[in-house]
């Protein structure tokens, strides 16, 4: 069982190693409030993608779950589960725990 | 009779050298006398005219003889690589071949017979104008092997014409429309066909140097390995004149490192597809990617930036799949190509083209790049399905020392940032010490 904290730390430096990769300096603050998509957004689409796929290696890295977070149902939720730093921490334990009881 | 001057031609050569196969010289001469001698053996194994045959072997003399014995006899050839056993029943049950022989590696041979009649009616079009046949089996993108029939009639006659007397190569196995463009050119020439045990660059090397060879047709793909191999300053390459490469887009890096240390060859990209055969073109210089078409027989045109080629030598047809060429002849090649008045350069095939939420990335031209980077050996750049994008860029890295993937990833960022757009940029990364080629030196772009 991944703890919620550990979530949001692995979600917090996915993002700042999506920005050491694209060069540019993470903002000074991230936080479980953290905006990634749509307005107000620290990423754009293609830095999401980039953002999922570290979100996966770290969780598999660290935890040994080999999750897909991007998939047709998170797509077609009525929220987002990319809103926020902190709804993707949520949406990591919840498709971790998915991964479990299946 | 098929193509009587093609058999005039092998007996005139006379003891000029026709082969060399495991390090073995077969003259002219020898050949005839072989090629006469596998026409009666099936002869009496009453193969003949419109009788499917599949060999199985690789270019060796008992092998390039039975195929010129099966022209003769106007059988329909299948000439088959022991690579691909294990598909062998599925070649042979969807050519319909009622004999099948097997060469082994010292050049001996089986024969399997099969109780199969021909039903096919695109052979049965073939056997109705009494003509040779050549059955080649393409992988197809979706990995179910194509089988396509040529009329060897049509194929041949851009042989007919003379051309000069050269050492080649043969990179290419028995089964493929390349190596067996290669065979015939070198029998209707008078020209020396040189083949290898082994396709690793210090066997090529040690060939070329060897027999004197003249042309070397091969794909990037080998011509990377050979680079990166560092065996030019161990052999004597003085003999080699041209390096003909084709089956695949080459990288500018690689064009431009060969062109320094072979100043003196000429690099020649040639357009080949299994369903049209070789044709004939001309680089625009060694160090271009721009292309040509010279050769007589075949048109093209582009369309919306695809390639569409009618050819006289074009298959007969797929037999077991729907026909690719339109009522009016002309065959969609698949391959997307930029255009600067009469010369062309290939993009890549369409279905590898990959769509970043409506962009076009075509791999060829991110792997090019990428090819550049410090530690890089080689890569295979590919599409990976994804939700929000629909495809998103993916890249698996050959690198020359062992770095730690998030080193690597942030080198990558730091690299592709000036020099492609962010959707063409490699989202999904792998590092792997596989091999990023097939048996056929061909990229293998897939996750």
């Amino acid at each position: 069982m991944i703890e919620r904290s550990s979530a949001v730390s692995i979600v917090v430096a996915s993002i700042q190693e999506v920005f050491a990769q694209t060069g540019d300096s993470a903002p000074a603050t991230l936080n479980e409030d953290t905006v990634l998509v749509g307005k107000d957004a620290v990423l754009d689409s293609l830095g999401v993608v980039s953002l999922i796929v570290e979100v996966e290696h770290r969780v598999e890295a660290e935890h040994g779950a080999s999750v897909t977070l991007a998939n047709d149902k998170a797509m077609s939720a009525r929220n987002s589960p990319f809103r926020t730093v902190g709804v993707l921490a949520d949406h990591v334990l919840a498709t971790v725990a998915e991964l479990g009881a299946a | 009779m098929i193509a009587p001057w093609l058999f005039e031609r092998i007996v005139a050569w006379g003891d000029a050298p026709a082969l060399v196969w495991s390090d073995t010289v077969t003259s002219y001469r020898e050949l005839a006398k072989l090629a006469d001698a596998w026409h009666e053996e099936l002869s009496a194994r009453q193969v003949g005219p419109g009788q499917v045959v599949a060999v199985e072997g690789n270019f060796s003399p008992n092998t390039c003889a039975a195929l010129i014995a099966l022209l003769r006899l106007g059988a329909v050839c299948v000439p088959l690589t022991p690579l691909l056993r294990s598909q062998r029943e599925q070649f042979l049950d969807i050519a319909e071949a009622r004999l099948l022989v097997v060469f082994d590696a010292a050049d001996a041979y089986t024969f399997h017979e099969f109780p199969r009649t021909v039903t096919n009616a695109v052979t049965k079009k073939l056997i109705a104008r009494e003509h040779a046949g050549l059955v080649i089996f393409s992988s197809g993108s979706t990995g179910k092997p194509k089988a396509i029939l040529h009329d060897l009639v049509a194929l041949l006659e851009k042989f007919h014409k003379p051309r000069r007397r050269k050492t080649t190569l043969t990179f290419l196995l028995f089964d493929h429309i390349g190596g067996i463009d290669t065979l015939f050119n070198a029998l209707a020439s008078g020209g020396t066909m040189v083949t290898v045990p082994t396709r690793d660059p210090e066997a090529v090397s040690r060939a070329i140097e060897k027999y004197r060879v003249h042309t070397l047709p091969t794909s990037p793909t080998f011509l990377n390995l050979w680079l990166i191999s560092q065996l030019f300053e161990q052999y004597d390459f003085s003999s080699l004149k041209v390096i003909a490469y084709g089956t695949e887009p080459m990288p500018p890096s690689t064009l431009k490192k060969l062109h320094e240390i072979l100043p003196d060859v000429a690099l020649v990209q040639t357009y080949g597809m299994s369903e049209l055969g070789v044709l004939r073109s001309r680089s625009r210089d060694s160090e271009s990617l721009w292309i040509k078409f010279t050769g007589d027989g075949f048109r093209t045109k582009i369309i919306d930036h695809i390639l569409w080629v009618k050819a006289d030598a074009a298959m007969l047809g797929y037999l077991n799949a729907p026909d690719l060429i339109d009522e009016d002849g002309w065959l969609n090649t698949q391959d997307a190509v930029e255009v600067d008045g009469e010369y062309l350069r290939i993009l890549g095939r369409v279905s590898d083209l990959i769509n970043v939420g409506g962009q076009k990335v075509y791999p060829a031209e991110v792997e090019n790049l990428l090819l550049q980077m410090d530690n890089v050996q080689d890569v295979a750049v590919f599409g990976r399905p994804h939700p929000m994008m629909g495809q998103v860029v993916s890249a698996r890295f050959n690198l020359k020392s062992p770095e730690p993937l998030p080193d690597f990833k942030r080198r990558l960022g730091a690299f592709c940032r000036p020099r492609m757009a962010a959707y063409q940029t490699p989202r999904v990364v792998e590092i792997s010490d596989d091999a990023q080629y097939g048996s056929r030196f061909k990229k293998l772009r897939s996750g």
